[in-house]
C-alpha cells in the first residue's frame, strides 16, 4: 500500500510540472501582456514607458528564466506578486478560496442529496413513469447552461420579489440568514447540474447490484424490499458513485465560473477568469496549479477509496 | 457487402462482429419501441440539425440586419419570436445560431474524439512504456479544467470560429483518448486479435483494420455525449465573450450582456436563446444515453 | 517678483471673481448627516488610486473622493465651464500677463489622511511629476495626460502657500484642465506608485478597505478642510461586472446610485418602470463614438474613400439603432446643451454625414464609383473594434450602412489586451471606437488625437496647417475669437473625413431618491469627489 501511493504521488509531481509548462506555454502564446492591458487603462502606447514597466515586472527576460524563476520562487512558499493588483498573488487570493470551496462543496453535497435518491428510486422503479419523468427532470439540469439558469433566478427574483441577494460577500458570523441565502442559490443552479450526472451512476450502478445473484436470494428469502435496497444494493453501488463525485468535483470549476460572475460571488474561479483576461501570470499560473493539485489528490483520494472499499481491487494487487 | 476472394486470410481479417442485416427500417422501429426517451432525443436532434442545414430558407429575416424602428419588438407576425436591442429578428438568428451552434459543436467533437480515438487506440494498442507516457501526457491536459483550458484557448488564438473549435476540442481529446483506450484494452486480449498476430499480420494493420472497428460503438456513444458538453461550452464561451464573435449569431453570446440588461422590458431576449441551447443538449444528451444503452451496455457505468 | 507688482497682484484678485466652495447649502432642504452610501461600480480600478496614471471612468469614479484638486468644476453645476471653477486647495487664484502665469494660493491648515501638512511643495511635485519635469522628484510609470502640461515653463513655489505656473505662451485652458477629476494632487512625501494598492489624499473620505474584485470603502475624514463636510458617513463601492446582475442591483435598491455611463435609455425607462420614484438625469459623458480610418493603408489613405464612409452612415439612424435614440449627434466637439463648442444645427446639416440620408447616401456612392468601386464591384476591407457588446453594436451598423456604396467589411474583434497597441501600430484598416475626453475643451481633445505624431492620433491623420490652428486656439484668450477658430476647424476635420463622429454619448444617470445633492456633469470623469452628497433616510 505504502508504495502505491508512493508511486501514485511519484507520478503525481511528474504530471504537475508537465501541467505548469503547459499553463506557462499557454499564458505566454495569449496575445498581449500586462503592459498592454495597463495602457489600454490608460487610453494611449507609450514604447518607452512600455519598455521600463516590462523590465520592473521581470518580463524581458527569456522565457525559459522566467520558468525557472516562477517555479523556483513556488518551492519556496513564494507565489509572486499579482502584476494587476502589485500584492503578493497568495494575499490576494486567500479570500476568495473559502468561498469556492464552501460553494463546491454545497454544491455537491446538493448534486448528491438529489441524485443519489432519485437514482435509487429510478433504478428501483425501472421503466416505470416515475422513472422516465425523474431522468427527464435531471437531464434538463443537465442540458441548460449553468449561467442562463443563474441569470433566470436572479431577474425572476427582482422582477417578482424586488430584491436581489447580497452582492457582497455576507460571513455567516455577520448574518447567517442572509450568508444561507447568498450561497444556496448559487449553489442550488450548480448542484442540479451535477445532481444528473450522480443520478445516472447511481441508477445504472444499482441495476447492476439489483440483478446480482446475492440481492436475488434476498428477494427469494422474501426480505423487505427496502432493507434488501437500501442496506445491500446501496452498499455496493457506492462505488462508482464515489468515482463520480470525485470526477464532478474537478469539473465543478467551470460551472463555478459562470455561477459565480453571475451571483457576483467574489470567489476563485470568477478572479481566475479575470485574471486570464489581465495576463496576471502569477496570479493566473498559481492558481490554475492549485486547482491542478486539488484535481489530483482528488483522483488519488478516490482511487485509495476505491482500494478500501472494493475487496477484489485491493487483492488483486 | 461486395465480392471478395476468398482465403485464410481474408477469412481471419474480415471484422469480427458480424451484423445481422436486418433493413433500416426495421432497427429504427425497433430502437424507438424500446427506447422512446432516445427515439424523442434523436427527433430534436434531427429537428436541430435540419434548421442548422436549411437555416437559410428557415429564416424569415437576414440574422445580422438591424432595424432601428423595431427594437425590443414582441412577438408578432412580422418577428415571430420578437426582436433584440438592435432590431434583429430574434427566430431567424435562433435558426442560424443552431447552424453556428453545430458547427462549432460537431467540428470541435470530431476534431477532439478523432485525435483522441488515435492516441487512445494506438496507445492502448502499443502497451508498455509509449502507454505510460501517453497516459501521463493525457493525464496534464486533463488535469486542467476544460472551460479554463478552453478560455485560454481562446484567448490565445483569439476569437474566430475555427479558433473556437480548435479550443473546445484540446479539453475533449484526453476524455476521448480514455474511453477508447478502455474499449481497446478489452479488445486486445480477444483470441482472435491473438490469431491475426499469429498470422505474422502488421500491428499497425492489426490495430485499424480490427481493433478500431470495434471501438466504433462507444466512439459514437462518446461523440454524442460530448456534443452536448461541447455546445454548452461554446455557450458558456460566448457569454464570457470569448468564443463565436460577431457577427455570427451564437446561442450563447445572444444571452450575455444586452439580453440580461433588457431582460424584464424584453423577457424573451433570455428565454429563447436559453431553451434553444437546452434542448439541443437535452436532444443529444437523451440520444446518446439511449444509443449507449444499444450498441454497449457495459459502457452503462460510464 | 517686484513688491509693487505683488500688491497689485492681492488687489485684483478682489476683481478675478474667485469662488471659495465652503459647502453651498442643499437646495429647499437642510441637509442631513449620517448614512453610508451604496455605489455601483463597473468594475475593479484598474490601476488602484493612481489616477495620473490611468485614463478610465473606473479609476476616478472610485477614487476621486479620496483626493483633492487644486481647482475644480462646481458639484451642482450640470454643465461645466469657466464660470463654474471653484477652488479646493486653491482659495484664490490669478491669471497674470494675459494668461502666460497662472498664480495658485493655497488654503492653510489642510492635512493630508497620514496626518502631514498640505504644503505648496505637494502641488510643485505633483505637477512637476506629469510635465516630466527634467529634475521632478516623483515619476509615473505611466503618464497619459504629460501633453495637457506641455506648454507650462517652470513651476515655482516661493512660499508654502503660494504656486505659480509659467507657461511657456497663453493656455486658458490650463486652468480647466486643472478642475477635471483627472487632475488631484498627489502627495510629495508618498511615492507614486503607492498609489496603485492604496490612497493618501486630502479628500473628504478616507479610504477604509479595498477588498479585490468586491468592494472598495470609504470612511468619512474628520479632518477635512471644509467645515461641516461631508455629510455621508462613509461610502460603499460595490463591483458588479455582469451588467444584468448591475441593473438588477439598483432596481432591488441593494446600490443606490448607477455608475456613470452605465444606463442606456432602455434601461432608464424599465428602471422608471419598476421603480418610478427612481431619479433619472440626462447628462452627456463627454465621450464620443467615431470611426478611425487608417489613412496610411488602402483604401483609406485616399481622401474620397474616407469621405464616402463618412457621408453614408446615417448618424441618427445609428443612435436609433445603437442607442435607441438616447445620443447626441454632434461633430468633433460636443454641440449644446451638452457642450459649449459645438457647432450650430444649421452649419451641420451642411457636413458630410448630416444632411438628408438619401443625398448622402448618393454623395457616397458617387465617391465610390469614382474610385472603381460600387455594390456589385465591392471593396472587401477588415472593420476592427473591441470585444464589448457596445463597440460590436456600432460596428454591425456600420457594415450595414458600408454594404450599400460598394464595401464589403467583415467585423474583427479585438480583446482588450490587444486594442492600443494594434492601433498605435496601425494594424487595421477601419475601426469602431470610442474616445473620451477629460474636459469640454478643444485642447484635450484635438492634441490628443489630431495632432501630428500624437499617440493617440490612430488614424496618423497630419495637417500642418490644422496643427497650427490648434496652437492658434489654444492661446487666443478672447473667448469669442477662441469659438470662431474652433468652429472653423471642425468644419475643416468634417471636410477631410479626419475621424468621423458617430455620437456623443449621453447617460441616463440614475440614482434612489433618498440621495440628494449628487448632480451629473457632462462629463462624467469630473463629479465623482461626493463632497456634498447626502442620504434622507
Amino acid at each position: 500500500m505504502k508504495t502505491y501511493i508512493a508511486q501514485r504521488l511519484g507520478i503525481a509531481v511528474l504530471t504537475l510540472f508537465g501541467m505548469s509548462v503547459v499553463i506557462f506555454v499557454l499564458l505566454r502564446l495569449a496575445p498581449g501582456d500586462i503592459v498592454d492591458v495597463l495602457f489600454s487603462a490608460a487610453g494611449y502606447v507609450n514604447p518607452s514607458e512600455k519598455k521600463a514597466i516590462l523590465q520592473e515586472l521581470g518580463l524581458d527576460k527569456p522565457y525559459w528564466r522566467q520558468y525557472v524563476e516562477w517555479i523556483s520562487q513556488i518551492f519556496v512558499g513564494d507565489l509572486g506578486k499579482s502584476y494587476r493588483y502589485d500584492l503578493p498573488a497568495w494575499q490576494i487570493i486567500k479570500p476568495l478560496v473559502p468561498v469556492t470551496v464552501e460553494l463546491a462543496i454545497l454544491s455537491t453535497i446538493i448534486s448528491v442529496v438529489l441524485g443519489v435518491p432519485t437514482g435509487v428510486i429510478s433504478a428501483v422503479r425501472q421503466d416505470s413513469t416515475l422513472d422516465y419523468a425523474l431522468r427527464v427532470f435531471s437531464l434538463a439540469g443537465l442540458s441548460m447552461p449553468s449561467f442562463w439558469l443563474g441569470m433566470v433566478i436572479i431577474l425572476s427574483l427582482v422582477t417578482w420579489l424586488a430584491w436581489i441577494p447580497p452582492l457582497t460577500y455576507v460571513s455567516p458570523r455577520e448574518n447567517l440568514w442572509l450568508h444561507a441565502v447568498q450561497f444556496m442559490l448559487p449553489s442550488l443552479a450548480v448542484g442540479y447540474r451535477s445532481s444528473a450526472l450522480i443520478m445516472r451512476i447511481t441508477r445504472s450502478a444499482m441495476l447492476e447490484v439489483l440483478r446480482e445473484d446475492y440481492v436475488r436470494t434476498a428477494w427469494a428469502k422474501g426480505q423487505n424490499e427496502r432493507v434488501v435496497v437500501w442496506r445491500h444494493a446501496l452498499k455496493n453501488a457506492v462505488l462508482p458513485v464515489v468515482t463520480v463525485i470525485g470526477i464532478e468535483f474537478a469539473f465543478l470549476i467551470g460551472g463555478l465560473v459562470v455561477t459565480e460572475t453571475v451571483f457576483n460571488l467574489p470567489g476563485v474561479a470568477r478572479f481566475l477568469v479575470e485574471a486570464i483576461l489581465w495576463r496576471d501570470y502569477p496570479v493566473v499560473q498559481n492558481l490554475v496549479m492549485f486547482i491542478a493539485i486539488v484535481v489530483i489528490l482528488s483522483n488519488l483520494v478516490v482511487d485509495l477509496l476505491y482500494g478500501v472499499l472494493d475487496p477484489r481491487v485491493r487483492y488483486a494487487k | 457487402m461486395a465480392v471478395r476472394p476468398i482465403g485464410a486470410e481474408i477469412e481471419l481479417t474480415a471484422p469480427a462482429r458480424v451484423a445481422v442485416r436486418e433493413s433500416l427500417a426495421a432497427t429504427v422501429s425497433r430502437f424507438v419501441r424500446k427506447k422512446p426517451l432516445g427515439a424523442a432525443g434523436g427527433v430534436l436532434m434531427l429537428i436541430m440539425l435540419l434548421t442548422g442545414v436549411f437555416a437559410d430558407v428557415l429564416a424569415t429575416h437576414d440574422p445580422i440586419a438591424t432595424d432601428a424602428s423595431a427594437t425590443l419588438a414582441k412577438s408578432s407576425e412580422a418577428h415571430w419570436l420578437g426582436t433584440d436591442h438592435l432590431g434583429r429578428d430574434i427566430y431567424s438568428r435562433i435558426v442560424h445560431g443552431a447552424r453556428v451552434s453545430l458547427i462549432v459543436g460537431i467540428g470541435s467533437t470530431i476534431l477532439g474524439s478523432v485525435l483522441g480515438g488515435i492516441i487512445g487506440l494506438l496507445s492502448g494498442y502499443a502497451g508498455g512504456k509509449t502507454d505510460l507516457i501517453a497516459q501521463r501526457l493525457l493525464d496534464i491536459l486533463q488535469g486542467l479544467p476544460l472551460l479554463v483550458l478552453a478560455l485560454v484557448m481562446s484567448a490565445s488564438l483569439g476569437p474566430s470560429i475555427p479558433n473556437v473549435i480548435i479550443a473546445i476540442s484540446i479539453p475533449i481529446v484526453p476524455r476521448a483518448a480514455r474511453i477508447i483506450r478502455a474499449s481497446v484494452l478489452s479488445i486486445r486480449e480477444m483470441q482472435y486479435i491473438e490469431a491475426a498476430r499469429a498470422l505474422g499480420l502488421r500491428h499497425l494493420r492489426i490495430a485499424f483494420r480490427h481493433v478500431l472497428p470495434n471501438t466504433i460503438g462507444p466512439f459514437i456513444v462518446l461523440c454524442t455525449a460530448q456534443l452536448g458538453a461541447a455546445i454548452l461550452v461554446e455557450a458558456a464561451l460566448s457569454f464570457l465573450g470569448l468564443g463565436v464573435p460577431e457577427p455570427y449569431p451564437s446561442w450563447g453570446r445572444m444571452l450575455s450582456v444586452s439580453a440580461a440588461e433588457y431582460a424584464q422590458k424584453a423577457p424573451h431576449l433570455v428565454l429563447y436563446p436559453g431553451f434553444a441551447i437546452s434542448l439541443a443538449v437535452f436532444g443529444s444528451n437523451l440520444f446518446g444515453d439511449a444509443l449507449r444503452d444499444t450498441l454497449d451496455p457495459r459502457l452503462r457505468g460510464a | 517678483m517686484r513688491p509693487r507688482t505683488m500688491t497689485f497682484l492681492i488687489l485684483a484678485l478682489g476683481l478675478t471673481g474667485a469662488l471659495i466652495l465652503e459647502g453651498a447649502p442643499a437646495v429647499g432642504q437642510a441637509a442631513k448627516a449620517g448614512g453610508v452610501l451604496a455605489v455601483a461600480q463597473r468594475e475593479d480600478t484598474p490601476q488602484g488610486f493612481a489616477i495620473h496614471e490611468s485614463s478610465t471612468v473606473s479609476t476616478t469614479w472610485p477614487a476621486m473622493p479620496c483626493f483633492s484638486n487644486l481647482v475644480i468644476f462646481h458639484p451642482l453645476k450640470q454643465q461645466e465651464s469657466v464660470d463654474t471653477v471653484v477652488g479646493e486647495l486653491a482659495e484664490k487664484w490669478s491669471w497674470q500677463d494675459n494668461y502666460r502665469n497662472l498664480v495658485f494660493f493655497l488654503r492653510k491648515g489642510v492635512k493630508w489622511h497620514d496626518g502631514q501638512p498640505f504644503t505648496s511643495k505637494d502641488v510643485k511635485f505633483t505637477f512637476d511629476m506629469l510635465r516630466e519635469a527634467p529634475d521632478a522628484a516623483g515619476k509615473l510609470r505611466i503618464n497619459p495626460r504629460k501633453d495637457w502640461y506641455a506648454n507650462v515653463q517652470t513651476i515655482e513655489a516661493p512660499d508654502p502657500h503660494t504656486v505659480i505656473f509659467h507657461l511657456k505662451r497663453p493656455q486658458p485652458s490650463l486652468l480647466l484642465m486643472m478642475a477635471s477629476g483627472y487632475t488631484p494632487v498627489y502627495a510629495a512625501h508618498i511615492p507614486p506608485a503607492q498609489y496603485r494598492t492604496a490612497c493618501v489624499g486630502t479628500g473628504p473620505y478616507k479610504l477604509k478597505e479595498w477588498r479585490k474584485g468586491e468592494f472598495i470603502e470609504y470612511v468619512k475624514n474628520p479632518d477635512y478642510f471644509v467645515k461641516d463636510r461631508p455629510l455621508l458617513d462613509g461610502i460603499r463601492y460595490i463591483i458588479i461586472k455582469e451588467r444584468g446582475t448591475r441593473v438588477a442591483a439598483l432596481q432591488a435598491g441593494q446600490v443606490q446610485v448607477a455608475f456613470p455611463g452605465d444606463t442606456s435609455k432602455t434601461a432608464a425607462e424599465q428602471l422608471k418602470k419598476a421603480v418610478p420614484q427612481l431619479v433619472i438625469t440626462r447628462a452627456a459623458e463627454n465621450v464620443n463614438e467615431n470611426v478611425i480610418m487608417n489613412t496610411k493603408r488602402p483604401p483609406f489613405d485616399n481622401l474620397k474613400a474616407r469621405l464616402a464612409v463618412a457621408h453614408v452612415i446615417d448618424r441618427r439612424a445609428l443612435n436609433q439603432a445603437v442607442h435607441q435614440g438616447g445620443a447626441a449627434i454632434g461633430v468633433s466637439m460636443p454641440s449644446r446643451p451638452w457642450g459649449v463648442w459645438g457647432v450650430l444645427d444649421k452649419d451641420m446639416i451642411a457636413m458630410p454625414g448630416y444632411g438628408k440620408p438619401i443625398d448622402e447616401k448618393g454623395r457616397a456612392r458617387k465617391l465610390m464609383a469614382e474610385l472603381g468601386y460600387g455594390p456589385d464591384k465591392p471593396v472587401k476591407v477588415e472593420i476592427v473594434t473591441r470585444a464589448i457588446a457596445v463597440y460590436v453594436d456600432m460596428a454591425s451598423f456600420i457594415i450595414n450602412e458600408l454594404k450599400q456604396i460598394g464595401i464589403d467589411a467583415t467585423l474583427k474583434q479585438i480583446e482588450t489586451a490587444q486594442w492600443h497597441a494594434m492601433a498605435t501600430r496601425g494594424e487595421y484598416q477601419i475601426g469602431a471606437n470610442l474616445t473620451g475626453v477629460g474636459i469640454d475643451d478643444p485642447d484635450a481633445n484635438y492634441y490628443e488625437n489630431f495632432a501630428c505624431g500624437s499617440p493617440r492620433n490612430y488614424t496618423f491623420y497630419c495637417n500642418e496647417q490644422i496643427g497650427a490652428m490648434f496652437d492658434k486656439q489654444s492661446a487666443e484668450i478672447d473667448p469669442k475669437k477662441r469659438l470662431a477658430l474652433v468652429l472653423e476647424i471642425q468644419k475643416k476635420l468634417e471636410d477631410e473625413a479626419a475621424r468621423p463622429t458617430l455620437t456623443w454619448r449621453v447617460d441616463n444617470f440614475t440614482h434612489w431618491p433618498q440621495v440628494k445633492n449628487l448632480v451629473p456633469h457632462n462629463n462624467f470623469y469630473n463629479y465623482g469627489r461626493m463632497q456634498e452628497v447626502w442620504l434622507d433616510k
